[in-house]
């Protein structure tokens, strides 16, 4: 079965080439990515999955942008704001903000974590492949990097209003969206087979 | 050129396992476990549903305000055009350029590119394929960006809901405008990119 490998985009089937520790793999028909291989060890994507749940922990704590407004403070965290548009009302809204902005990304590191930790030891997490198939689907709902510009977008419109003081946060959720990048082109796809596979599990 | 199809395999959507199709589909991947299809089920009406639904609140999405300001001076209401005029006004060309195409350009790109593509696999056309996959992956990966105005906007409002300078509060476009990124993210992924090849395996 090995020996041919069909493109999830356009159905053409290939031969598949030697298995190569790091590689790029194209479809020559539509050109679609069909799996990438980094050689990455399991050990850093722990390391960079460890460093986005000490992120998102910072980013949560401190507030993400601070008002200076007539001489009074006003803080607002990665959680407020969503809880600001739930308190006016605006439920689904609310509840997108919170999935795209915080709950996806929680998601996406406690999921690597769970299957990665057990398969360093060469076991199998419980409902592993649960967790991935959920995972697969959760992960286009993270939308760190969006949520970033948009920070940016409302920091430039509140600066024509008044002082306004970048937090801890948004730093850190800066720093977050970089790592989860960097963990999404290393671990979710035919790079965690390969170390499932590598495990004989 | 052979496809999955005419050798009897098929790609799991999750993991991308190549898996061979054992009697009745759905099979279950024998890698993660998914229930593969040979394509995915009802793609077609369930995008255009999605699509349809998505245009339709496209039109209050951009005409209702998103966004009431009040301050001692004045009471404003933002649609989402009003807030990238506000911010040419204010000099900010390169954020009101990001903005625009977020929140205006993207959406209705979207909506037109994926009844295009829609509409060229039920006619069955044969021309320009790879054009045309190549506008759905443009349209899958840019999609997500339509976030910002929403994020923006409830930074705005949990940053100055009630104080002693300005309220500002949500407005009902913005509940339009979050129905529709999430009813376009819907229909591409539900769109199968396989459909636009098929015309052409045909033969």
């Amino acid at each position: 079965m090995a020996s041919v490998i069909v493109c999830h985009a356009c159905d053409l089937a290939h031969g598949r080439d030697p298995v190569l520790p790091a590689a790029r793999v194209r479809c020559v028909r539509c050109g679609a990515e069909m799996y990438r291989t980094n050689g990455a060890s399991i050990d850093s994507a722990i390391a960079l999955s460890l460093s986005a749940a000490v992120l998102l922990l910072l980013s949560n704590v401190y507030p993400m942008v601070t008002l200076e407004l007539g001489g009074s403070f006003r803080a607002t965290t990665l959680l407020g704001a969503a809880l600001a548009l739930y308190g006016q009302g605006y439920v689904p809204v609310a509840a997108l903000v919170l999935l795209t902005s915080l709950l996806a990304p929680l998601f996406e590191i406690g999921a690597l974590l769970y299957m990665l930790i057990p398969l360093r030891r060469r076991e199998r997490a419980p409902g592993q492949n649960e967790v991935f198939r959920a995972l697969s689907r959760i992960r286009p709902w993270a939308m760190s990097e969006v949520f970033m510009l948009g920070a940016l977008v409302a920091l430039v419109k509140l600066a024509a209003l008044a002082h306004v003081i970048p937090g801890v946060s948004l730093f850190s959720y800066g720093a977050l969206m970089l790592v989860l990048s960097a963990l999404t082109s290393i671990a979710p796809g035919e790079q965690f087979w390969r170390w499932v596979e590598g495990r004989h599990l | 050129m052979t496809t999955g199809r005419a050798l009897g395999l098929l790609v799991c959507t999750a993991c991308r396992a190549t898996l061979r199709a054992a009697g009745a589909t759905p099979c279950l991947c024998p890698r993660c476990g998914a229930r593969v299809h040979p394509r995915k089920p009802n793609s077609l009406a369930t995008t255009a549903s999605l699509l349809a639904s998505a245009a339709l609140l496209y039109i209050p999405a951009n005409l209702l305000p998103v966004m009431h300001m009040q301050t001692f001076f004045d009471v404003e209401d933002d649609t989402i055009l009003s807030g990238v005029l506000t911010l040419i006004q204010e000099g900010e060309w390169p954020l009101a350029l990001l903005v625009f195409i977020a929140s205006i350009v993207v959406p209705l790109l979207k909506i037109l590119a994926m009844t295009w593509l829609l509409l060229s696999v039920h006619r069955g056309w044969r021309g320009s394929i790879r054009a045309r996959s190549r506008l759905f992956r443009l349209v899958e990966y840019v999609g997500r960006w339509s976030m910002l105005d929403v994020f923006a906007i409830s930074l705005l409002v949990s940053l100055v809901q009630i104080s002693s300078l300005a309220t500002v509060q949500v407005g009902v476009g913005a509940l339009a405008f979050g129905a529709v990124v999430v009813l376009t993210m819907l229909a591409a992924q539900s769109f199968d990119e396989r459909l636009l090849w098929d015309a052409d395996d045909r033969g």
